[in-house]
């Protein structure tokens, strides 16, 4: 396998664009990308595209990387449709990863796109049902719930206040209110954040991410093919991991079974030769922002169960030690569902090389994703990614 | 054109399953209804909904179908403010935990949503009944459970 690296991102910003198609985003993250990169698009020589409900908004099937990127110029290099619950994006990034580091190529191209916003809300929301088991949403399961029925699980086992839980959204919203990307620019005050709307006890709404419209971009190199583009600002892929939800003996959150968060992470872990203590900055994956503090424990940043504590000592601040979520994560950022996983990418990419302007995390060297997404009827989400760049 | 015959046959019925495959409906006085599990016969395991392999052997032609029992016990639940289309708010979702081993997920009926009357480890009962109306106004039977005061 060849050493692979980020050469460029670009993002089109996160929010409400009633008047642009996934065309019109991926176009803006494509070029922003490529000049980024400073790499020539004649110089892309395969593409993956992460989509999770296009098909299902724009009524296009089928060929959506194809019709996406015809008009920002691109067409007769391999193009590959990725759909893969909220780790689309992600998904699509290992693809071009895998191309690259097989030696098959030298230069590919990574896009997360989705459309949400459409005048008929109903069937956005029930295009985002649709991705969890259709066992569970035709008898009513309705995706927050199911966040909140994890949340309680959690408090069941390790205790925390709704207050608690609610502390992950005040930091989150604050870290987005920095990020000229994110969809929300508001830091919520503890207050505020319990005061929104409830939506599942214990989750109120500004605890939860919102739909969005966006793309993400990466343009990605071998490297032994670096010396063509400009170098120095490159960021290597140390670890590269996939996996599907499972049937577990038992609910991790009930006992010490590992759950699929952790064993995807250790896959990566071991590619990069790193353990938990090496990450720097994290972006990991808070749909529901609480599910933050459950996933920094799978991934071991901190013991079971001592998320919390971790939390209110500041350890995930953008000042703290292993600093997570600091474009502002799900919540703030907002959620075009085929998209995060890029997004997630980009902004670790910036802080490795320093450019995060107010947000930066000082001296940040290493940096992790984390992607799952989609519930399964066992109760596991469906697909899971666990990404570690390195500078 | 025998599909057609098909769709024309399922409209005309009265109500018809959310789900195929996870609920045995009674067939008359002497029967019951249940929701349909699968078994391994070689580790013991029991699945909901059932599968054709052993997700924990992988080994083919170890399973068989069923009966999963009708009384479990409320693992965790959550009052559901905002429903998604077809479902009225607030209602009570839910995963309950089977004797045979399933956590299975299902709304819960037969209580007040903004009640403070249901808890965790709550005994709870099968029902089959109406989940929904579809499009056309008729009727969709799944399953859902109720507590049973225990």
């Amino acid at each position: 396998m060849r050493e692979v690296a980020v050469v460029g991102v670009g993002m089109h910003p996160f929010g409400k664009f009633l008047d642009k198609s996934l065309s019109d985003l991926a176009r803006v993250a494509v070029w922003n990308a490529l000049q980024d990169a400073s790499v020539p698009a004649k110089d892309i020589q395969l593409a993956y595209v992460g989509n999770s409900i296009g098909g299902l908004i724009t009524g296009q099937e089928g060929i959506r990387a194809q019709t996406i990127l015809g008009p920002s110029g691109f067409g007769g290099i391999p193009m590959v449709n990725v759909e893969n619950a909220c780790a689309s994006a992600s998904t699509a990034f290992r693809g071009v990863w895998l191309e690259i580091a097989s030696g098959l190529y030298d230069v590919g191209l990574a896009l997360g796109v989705e459309k949400m916003f459409l005048e008929d809300r109903a069937r956005t929301i029930s295009a985002l049902i649709s991705v969890s088991q259709i066992e569970l949403s035709k008898l009513g399961m309705q995706f927050v719930g199911e966040s909140a029925m994890r949340c309680r699980r959690y408090m069941r086992r390790y205790g925390g206040t709704k207050e608690d839980l609610a502390l992950v959204a005040v930091k989150n919203s604050y870290n987005g209110s920095l990020n000229p990307y994110a969809f929300h620019r508001k830091p919520y005050s503890l207050e505020e954040v319990l005061n929104s709307p409830l939506i599942a006890e214990p989750l109120h709404l500004y605890m939860t991410s919102s739909i969005a419209d966006g793309a993400a971009a990466a343009v990605l190199c071998a490297k032994d093919a670096l010396s063509r583009y400009d170098a120095k600002r490159s960021i290597s892929i140390a670890g590269c991991a996939l996996k599907s939800g499972r049937f577990r003996l038992s609910d991790p959150l009930d006992t010490e079974v590992d759950s699929t968060i952790t064993l995807t992470a250790n896959i990566a872990y071991e590619q990069a030769g790193m353990e938990p203590k090496d990450i720097d900055v994290a972006e990991v994956h808070d749909a529901m922002s609480p599910i933050e503090l459950i996933s920094c424990e799978d991934l071991g940043f901190c013991k079971k169960g001592e998320g919390v504590r971790y939390l209110k000592e500041g350890r995930t601040k953008i000042t703290g030690d292993i600093p997570v979520n600091v474009s502002g994560g799900l919540c703030a950022r907002g959620h075009p569902v085929g998209a995060t996983g890029i997004a997630q990418l980009a902004e670790i990419v910036w802080q490795l090389r320093g450019e995060a302007g107010p947000r930066q995390v000082a001296g940040a060297k290493v940096g992790m994703c984390e992607d799952s997404g989609g519930v399964l009827v066992d109760g596991d989400n469906a697909a899971f990614t666990n990404i570690i760049l390195k500078k | 054109m025998e599909w057609r015959q098909g769709v024309g046959k399922a409209a005309e019925q009265k109500h018809q399953l959310v789900l195929p495959g996870i609920i045995h409906e009674a067939t008359g006085p002497d029967d019951t209804s249940y929701l349909i599990g699968g078994k391994c016969e070689a580790c013991g395991r029991v699945f909901f909904p059932k599968c054709f392999v052993c997700r924990i052997c992988m080994n083919e032609g170890t399973m068989r179908e069923v009966p999963l029992s009708k009384i479990g016990a409320i693992d965790t639940f959550t009052v559901v403010h905002v429903a998604p289309l077809g479902f009225k708010a607030p209602y009570v979702q839910a995963y309950v935990d089977l004797p045979e081993g399933p956590r299975v997920f299902s709304l819960i009926t037969g209580c007040d949503p903004l009640g403070s009357d249901l808890r965790e480890g709550a005994e709870v009962e099968l029902v089959i009944g109406k989940i929904r109306e579809d499009e056309n106004g008729r009727d969709l039977i799944g399953y859902m459970f109720r507590p049973t005061g225990r």
